[in-house]
C-alpha cells in the first residue's frame, strides 16, 4: 500500500485533483446507477459492498501490516451473529442497537485472538487464526443458544429497523446504507493507511527488526492494526446480518475467512482499493457461476486464486492503477 | 559519567558462548572500536547492547539505568541507534519514506491514526534537512534497493544521527564500501558532537585508527585487549591474533 | 480401570492417524519452510482412492493403502512440481497457493465421487475384535497403533540415519551451502515432498477405518494436524509423535470424561500451548 498514494513531502497540487478522479467517478457511479437497476442487482451489489468492506478492513492487516489471517471470518461472523441473536433472544432489528452491540462483540472477540495469535508470527500466525476461527465455528455449531430451535444457524433475519414510525427498510434504501457506511469506512482506513500508524505498519511489515530498533513497539502495532482491522470486519458482519436472511457457523469458519484474502490478492494488496476490485471480480464471478454452473464454484474460486498467486500476484489493481498512471500523466499531473 | 557499562556480560547458544564475561564502560563523548576476528562475538554484542538478544547473564547499563532487561524500542527511546551490518533500510519502500519512519520512531505522534505522516511539520521539515544533508534530496522516491551500495550505508548512518541518539551503535560501517566512501564515513563520524558516544565494530584499519580513541580487542567472545591504539598496536597478543594483517 | 486402558487405546490409535499427517506437514515445513495446507485433501484423495479400490472394486486392503498413498503423492507432486517450484523463495505465496488447492481438490473429489459419506471400512483380516481386559477391543485399532509406530520409527530412520535424511536436515539448516555442496536441493525437495503426501494418503486409508471418508475431511483434518503441529512442535518426527499422541489420548479422555465439549479440549490445549510456549513441546524456536 506504499506505492498507491503517494504522498511525499512535495506533491503537486494539481495532480491530486486527477489522481483521484477515478474514485469520485466511480462513487457517482455507485450513488446513481443503482437507483435504475432492478432490486436483484441492487442486491447483489450490497453484497459487494459488504465483501468489499470485510475485504477493505481485513487488508489492514493483510497489506499494510502484512499480518496473514486466515480466520477473519469470525470477526465478521461475529457482527452477525450479534445482530441476530437481537433478533431472536430479545425481539430487537433495532440499526442503533445491533450496529454497535455487533461491532463491540467483533473487536472484543479479535482484542482476545489477537493476545493469542500474535504470539507467533508469520506462517504460524496463519495456522493459529485459521484455528482460532474454526474454535468459534465450533461454538456457534454446539451453543444451542447461538441457534434457532431445529437447525443450525439463526435464520428469519431481516432488514433493520431505525424506530422512526413510518420508516421501514427496502432493498434499495438499505443499499444506500451500506454504501454510506462502506464509504465512510474507506475514508477512515484511507487517513489510517496514510497517517504516521499506517505507514509504521508498513515499515514493520517490511523489516520489523529495523523498527524496533527505531523505537517501534511493534507487537503493540500488529495487535492495534489486528484488533482495527476486526472491528471492521464486525462493521461488514454486522450490515451482513441484516442482509442475509440467515447466519450460519459457515460465516465464522474458513470458507468464509477465504474470501477477503483472495479479494485483496485478486485484487491487489499492495493498492488501496485493491481489495474492492477483487470483491468486485468474486461477486461477479460468483455471480455468473451461480447461474451455470453452482457445483463448482468452489473449484472456480480457488482456480482463480492460484491463477492470480501464479501470475498476477500484484493483482489487477496495480495494472489498473499503472494504466491509469499512465493517463493521467498525460492530461493532467504537473510534475514538480 | 558512563554512557554505557557493561558487566560480566555473556551470551550462550547451546553450548557455544558467543560472548564470554565481558566487562567494560564508555564514557561520554568516547569514541570506542570494538575489533576481532570473524566470528568474536562483536555483532552479538552490539546485539545485547541494543536488545535484539537476551543476555544469558550479566548487565548492562546505559546512562546509569539498567536497561538488560529493556526491549530493543524502549531502548531507542533512551538514546540508542543502531547501524546493522547487513543494511537494513527498508529496500522496498523510497528513501523519503524511510527517513519519515526513521524520524518519527520516538516520537509521540507516531500513534497518530488519522492525519496523514506528512502532515507533522516538524518531522517533514527534519526529514528534508536530512536528505539534503546526506545529498539524497534529489532521489527521495527512489526505492531504496535502487541506490548504490555507498548511498544505502550512507543513508543508514545518517538516518541514525537524525534520531540525535546519545549513544550510536555502528556494525562494520565501511563494509563493501569504496576508499572514498568509507572516508567520507570516516569524516562523518569525525564531525560529530561530544554529546553523542560512539562504538563502532570494523575490520577497515584506516577508520579504526582514524577514529578510535580506545579499541577494545575481542576474541572468541572475550576481551583481549582494551587501551589505546598505541597500546594496542604495539600489543603482542594482538598480533599473534592478527598475524599477517597489514597495518 | 478397564476404561482408563480403552480410552487410553483410543486415544492412541486416533493420535496415530493424527501423527502420520502432521509428520509429513512437519517434515515439509521444516525442509522447504512452507506449510501445505492442501495435506488435509490429500489425506481425504487417498481415503477415497483407497475406498475405491479396497470397497467398490473389493480389492485387498493393503492394495488400498497403496494406491492410496500413491495417488496422494502423485497429487502433490503435481502441486510442487507445477506450481510451488515456480515461486521459488516467497514462502508466503506458496502456502497460500496451497490453499487454493484445497478448493480444487475438495471439488474435484466431489465431483467424482460424489457428496455422500464413505462409512468406515477395514480389511477383512482386522474386522472384528479381540478382547482386551474382558472388553471387545476393534482389531483396526490396534493395527493403526501397530502400524503407526512402525512407520515412526520408519520415518525416525530416515530423518535421523540416512543420507537423505541428512541432507534435508542440513537443507533446513543452510540452503545455501547444502547446495554449494553440490546436492541437489530441488530434487530433495520433490522427494520430501512426495513422500509426505504419499504418507497423507496412507493415513487417509488407514484413518478410513475409524472415520471414512467424506467431502469434509479436507479441512477437518489440516485442522486437527496444525494443532498437532502448535503444540508438539515444528521439524520433526517427534514432535509430530509427541503432539498427536498427546492431542489423541486428550480427545478421548475429553469426549469419555466431557461429552459436550468435543473438540474444546484440542483448542485449550493448544491455546494453552500458544501462550506458554509458542514454540510447541519440541519445536524450534518460533
Amino acid at each position: 500500500m506504499e506505492t498507491a498514494k503517494q504522498e511525499t513531502i512535495t506533491q503537486p497540487e494539481g495532480s491530486q485533483l486527477v489522481t483521484f478522479a477515478p474514485h469520485v467517478a466511480g462513487v457517482v457511479i455507485l450513488v446513481i446507477l443503482p437507483a435504475f437497476l432492478s432490486s436483484y442487482i441492487q442486491s447483489v451489489m450490497t453484497r459487494f459492498l459488504i465483501f468489499a468492506l470485510f475485504a477493505m478492513g481485513y487488508n489492514l492487516a493483510f497489506g499494510c501490516a502484512g499480518l496473514i489471517s486466515l480466520g477473519h471470518a469470525a470477526y465478521f461472523g461475529a457482527g452477525g451473529y450479534a445482530v441476530a441473536v437481537l433478533k431472536l433472544h430479545y425481539g430487537s432489528n433495532l440499526f442503533w442497537v445491533g450496529a454497535p452491540v455487533g461491532i463491540l462483540v467483533a473487536t472484543l472477540i479479535a482484542a482476545i485472538f489477537g493476545i493469542i495469535a500474535l504470539r507467533v508470527s508469520g506462517i504460524y500466525f496463519l495456522l493459529v487464526t485459521f484455528a482460532l476461527g474454526q474454535l468459534l465455528y465450533s461454538v456457534a455449531w454446539n451453543v444451542s443458544w447461538l441457534n434457532t430451535p431445529g437447525m443450525q444457524g439463526i435464520a428469519g433475519l431481516s432488514l433493520p429497523s431505525f424506530g422512526i414510525a413510518g420508516f421501514t427498510l427496502n432493498t434499495t434504501s438499505f443499499y444506500y446504507l451500506v454504501l454510506l457506511v462502506s464509504l465512510i469506512c474507506f475514508y477512515l482506513l484511507f487517513r489510517m493507511v496514510n497517517s504516521p500508524f499506517g505507514r509504521a505498519l508498513v515499515g514493520i511489515r517490511e523489516g520489523e527488526a529495523r523498527m524496533r530498533s527505531l523505537g517501534y513497539n511493534t507487537w503493540l502495532y500488529k495487535y492495534i492494526a489486528f484488533v482495527i482491522s476486526g472491528a471492521f470486519a464486525g462493521i461488514a458482519g454486522v450490515l451482513f446480518g441484516y442482509y442475509n436472511y440467515l447466519i450460519s457457523p459457515t460465516h465464522l469458519g474458513v470458507g468464509t475467512s477465504f474470501l477477503p484474502m483472495c479479494m485483496a490478492i485478486i485484487g491487489g494488496v499492495g493498492t488501496f482499493l485493491g481489495p474492492v476490485i477483487g470483491a468486485a471480480i468474486i461477486i461477479f464471478v460468483e455471480l455468473f457461476a451461480s447461474i451455470m454452473t453452482p457445483e463448482r464454484w468452489p473449484l472456480i474460486l480457488g482456480g482463480l486464486f492460484v491463477l492470480a498467486i501464479m501470475f498476477a500476484r500484484e493483482g489487477i489493481g496495480v495494472y489498473l492503477w499503472r494504466l491509469w498512471n499512465k493517463v493521467s500523466y498525460h492530461y493532467g499531473s504537473i510534475k514538480g | 559519567m558512563e554512557a554505557l557499562r557493561v558487566e560480566g556480560l555473556s551470551k550462550n547458544f547451546g553450548g557455544v558462548s558467543a560472548v564470554d564475561n565481558v566487562s567494560f564502560g564508555v564514557e561520554v563523548g568516547e569514541r570506542l572500536v570494538i575489533i576481532g576476528p570473524n566470528g568474536a562475538g562483536k555483532t552479538t554484542l552490539f546485539n545485547l547492547i541494543n536488545g535484539q538478544l537476551p543476555a544469558t547473564s550479566g548487565r548492562i547499563f546505559f546512562l546509569g539505568q539498567d536497561i538488560t532487561a529493556i526491549p530493543t524500542h524502549r531502548r531507542a527511546h533512551l538514546g540508542q541507534a543502531r547501524a546493522f551490518q547487513i543494511i537494513s533500510l527498508l529496500l522496498n519502500l523510497s528513501v523519503v519514506d524511510n527517513a519519515l519512519l526513521a524520524l518519527h520512531g520516538t516520537k509521540p505522534y507516531r500513534f497518530k491514526l488519522f492525519r496523514p505522516i506528512t502532515h507533522y511539520k516538524l518531522i517533514s521539515d527534519k526529514v528534508q534537512e536530512t536528505l539534503k544533508a546526506l545529498d539524497l534530496w534529489g532521489k527521495r522516491d527512489e526505492l531504496v534497493k535502487n541506490l548504490s551500495y555507498g548511498e544505502q550505508r550512507r543513508m543508514e548512518i545518517g538516518l541514525s544521527l537524525g534520531l540525535q541518539p546519545k549513544l550510536l551503535l555502528l556494525d562494520e560501517p565501511s563494509a563493501g564500501l569504496t576508499m572514498e566512501e568509507c572516508s567520507g564515513i570516516i569524516d562523518m563520524i569525525k564531525n560529530l558532537g561530544l554529546d553523542i558516544t560512539v562504538i563502532i565494530v570494523d575490520h577497515d584499519m584506516d577508520l579504526v585508527f582514524g577514529v578510535a580513541e580506545r579499541i577494545i580487542v575481542l576474541h572468541y567472545g572475550q576481551i583481549i585487549a582494551d587501551g589505546t591504539p598505541e597500546q594496542i598496536q604495539t600489543d603482542p597478543r594482538v598480533k599473534e591474533i592478527y598475524l599477517g594483517i597489514e597495518e | 480401570m478397564e476404561q482408563v486402558i480403552i480410552n487410553l487405546l483410543n486415544g492412541l490409535s486416533y493420535g496415530m492417524v493424527l501423527f502420520l499427517i502432521a509428520s509429513g506437514m512437519s517434515v515439509v515445513m521444516g525442509a522447504m519452510n512452507i506449510i501445505n495446507l492442501a495435506h488435509g485433501v490429500l489425506y481425504m484423495v487417498g481415503g477415497y482412492v483407497g475406498w475405491t479400490i479396497a470397497v467398490k472394486l473389493g480389492a485387498p486392503f493393503a492394495l488400498g493403502l497403496l494406491t492410496g498413498g500413491l495417488a496422494a503423492g502423485f497429487t502433490g507432486l503435481v502441486i510442487e512440481r507445477g506450481f510451488l517450484r515456480h515461486l521459488y523463495r516467497q514462502t508466503n505465496e506458496q502456502v497460500l497457493l496451497t490453499f487454493g488447492f484445497v478448493y480444487i481438490l475438495t471439488n474435484l473429489s466431489l465431483w467424482v465421487w460424489g457428496g455422500w459419506p464413505r462409512m468406515p471400512f477395514t480389511a477383512k483380516v482386522l474386522s472384528g475384535s479381540i478382547e482386551i481386559l474382558g472388553k471387545a477391543y476393534p482389531k483396526a485399532r490396534l493395527a493403526i497403533i501397530f502400524i503407526g509406530f512402525v512407520l515412526a520409527i520408519v520415518l525416525w530412520w530416515l530423518q535421523d540415519r540416512t543420507r537423505v535424511g541428512a541432507m534435508v536436515r542440513a537443507g533446513m539448516d543452510n540452503k545455501e551451502m547444502t547446495m554449494g555442496l553440490g546436492i541437489n536441493l530441488e530434487r530433495v525437495f520433490s522427494l520430501v515432498f512426495f513422500v509426505a503426501s504419499c504418507i497423507a494418503g496412507v493415513a487417509g486409508v488407514l484413518g478410513a477405518q475409524l472415520l471414512g471418508v467424506y467431502n469434509a475431511l479436507g479441512l477437518e483434518i489440516l485442522l486437527l494436524a496444525l494443532i498437532v503441529i502448535i503444540v508438539g512442535g515444528v521439524g520433526s518426527v517427534q514432535g509430530a509423535l509427541i503432539g498427536g499422541i498427546l492431542i489423541g489420548v486428550i480427545d478421548a479422555f475429553g469426549r469419555a470424561l466431557f461429552p459436550k465439549l468435543a473438540m474444546f479440549t484440542m483448542y485449550f490445549t493448544m491455546i494453552i500451548i500458544l501462550l506458554v510456549r509458542p514454540s510447541g513441546l519440541l519445536g524450534r524456536r518460533v
